[in-house]
């Protein structure tokens, strides 16, 4: 099971859970703590740990990794995990998400220095009644923001699903009622995004949780064009040589659908990961 | 072990987010750029000196091409493999 259903008690996925959308939730204020931009109260510890993590990798000492790795994944197993969504998830979040706006997307800001200054160039959503308060941190939102409407979200939505990004939605935190603090679900590229890179590179689960679902090819429909291959972002989609079909490892499949929706000829379904015992307990 | 190692000129590369010449270039995207103030209501001005800082993100990634190296225009950064 999903540890983010286990922990937020819901019956189906926990995102699609319209109790955890409510107008009313905000992040819960620790007691006697002082509110900070982006819950960026622990960020201090993540560099510093990441840089350990680096450095370990770097010097290849493996029993250095293997420490700061755990304490980075427990780091953001509490303060700020992700998880893959498909575009359909994507379109649902939006009927309940209120209110919703693009903004820029800040890890290409941290690792490429790409500066998104208007509508046409956010590539991140911002969910949720904290998206009220942009203006109070506008080195956040470099640019600004645009409040959008669901049918323009869904439409900003394909956009970015066409031009081939992952999606993935972000909590920061515990809300009120303990729920999660939905906060952002953002378009996602290796190697400029980050919880992506932490994920595939240095193998930190809980900063990047894979989706609900992983895709399943009909071979009797593919045509073996290869656009899923070149659209798949983690590697786990393969052209077979002998049968000339994709072929697609589901244990490295997160479930991000940029398959499904690319395939021409509709080959591919996404099918719930609960669905297949193996499955089950590949987050 | 011998590994990658990257040394910044802090003193010499002042306004990186401007610039953004290694960030864009490096294959590996092994650097991050951060800003170094937070404030209520601006905006950083990432021409202003020291707004913003250069960092090695993952400097274990770094395959020592020089790159960024050649194209630093204030010739800040070092690169070596020992």
């Amino acid at each position: 099971m999903c540890e983010f259903c286990e922990k937020f008690g819901t019956e189906d996925i926990w995102y699609l859970d319209p109790k955890g959308h409510g107008r009313q939730l905000y992040r819960k204020q620790v007691a006697g703590g002082r509110y900070v931009p982006e819950a960026i109260s622990y960020r201090q510890r993540r560099e510093e740990l990441m840089g350990l993590v680096g450095q370990a990798h770097m010097e290849k000492d493996q029993a250095k990794i293997q420490e700061y790795s755990q304490a980075l994944d427990q780091l953001y197993k509490e303060n700020e995990p992700c998880q893959v969504v498909p575009l359909k998830d994507c379109y649902k979040l939006l009927e309940y998400a209120n209110p919703i706006a693009s903004m820029s997307c800040i890890c290409r800001k941290q690792t490429r220095a790409l500066d998104e200054r208007n509508a046409d160039e956010y590539s991140c959503m911002g969910l949720g009644t904290g998206m009220f308060k942009w203006e109070r941190w506008p080195e956040r939102y470099r640019g600004g923001v645009q409040f959008l409407s669901e049918q323009q979200g869904k439409e900003w939505f394909d956009k970015w699903d066409k031009a081939g990004m992952v999606h993935m939605i972000m909590v920061y935190g515990t809300a009120s009622e303990g729920r999660p603090f939905i906060g952002g679900l953002c378009n996602c590229d290796y190697p400029d995004c980050i919880p992506l890179r932490i994920r595939l590179d240095y193998g930190i689960q809980h900063v990047l949780l894979k989706g609900h679902y992983v895709a399943i090819p009909d071979y009797d429909l593919c045509t073996g064009c290869g656009t899923c291959v070149q659209r798949c972002q983690f590697g786990a989609i393969k052209m077979e040589v002998t049968t000339q079909k994709a072929n697609i490892d589901v244990f490295k499949c997160f479930g991000c659908g940029l398959c499904e929706t690319g395939c021409p000829v509709e080959a591919i379904t996404l099918e719930r990961r609960e669905k297949y015992p193996a499955l089950r307990e590949e987050w | 072990m011998a590994h990658q190692r990257i040394e910044i000129d802090h003193a010499k590369c002042t306004t990186p987010y401007a610039c953004k010449k290694c960030l864009q270039i490096c294959p590996m995207a092994v650097f991050g750029v951060a800003p170094m103030k937070m404030e209520k209501f601006k905006e950083t001005d990432e021409n202003e000196p020291g707004a913003f800082k250069l960092r090695v993100a993952f400097g274990d990634k770094c395959i020592v091409c020089n790159e960024c190296v050649e194209v630093c225009p204030v010739h800040a950064l070092t690169v070596t493999y020992a």
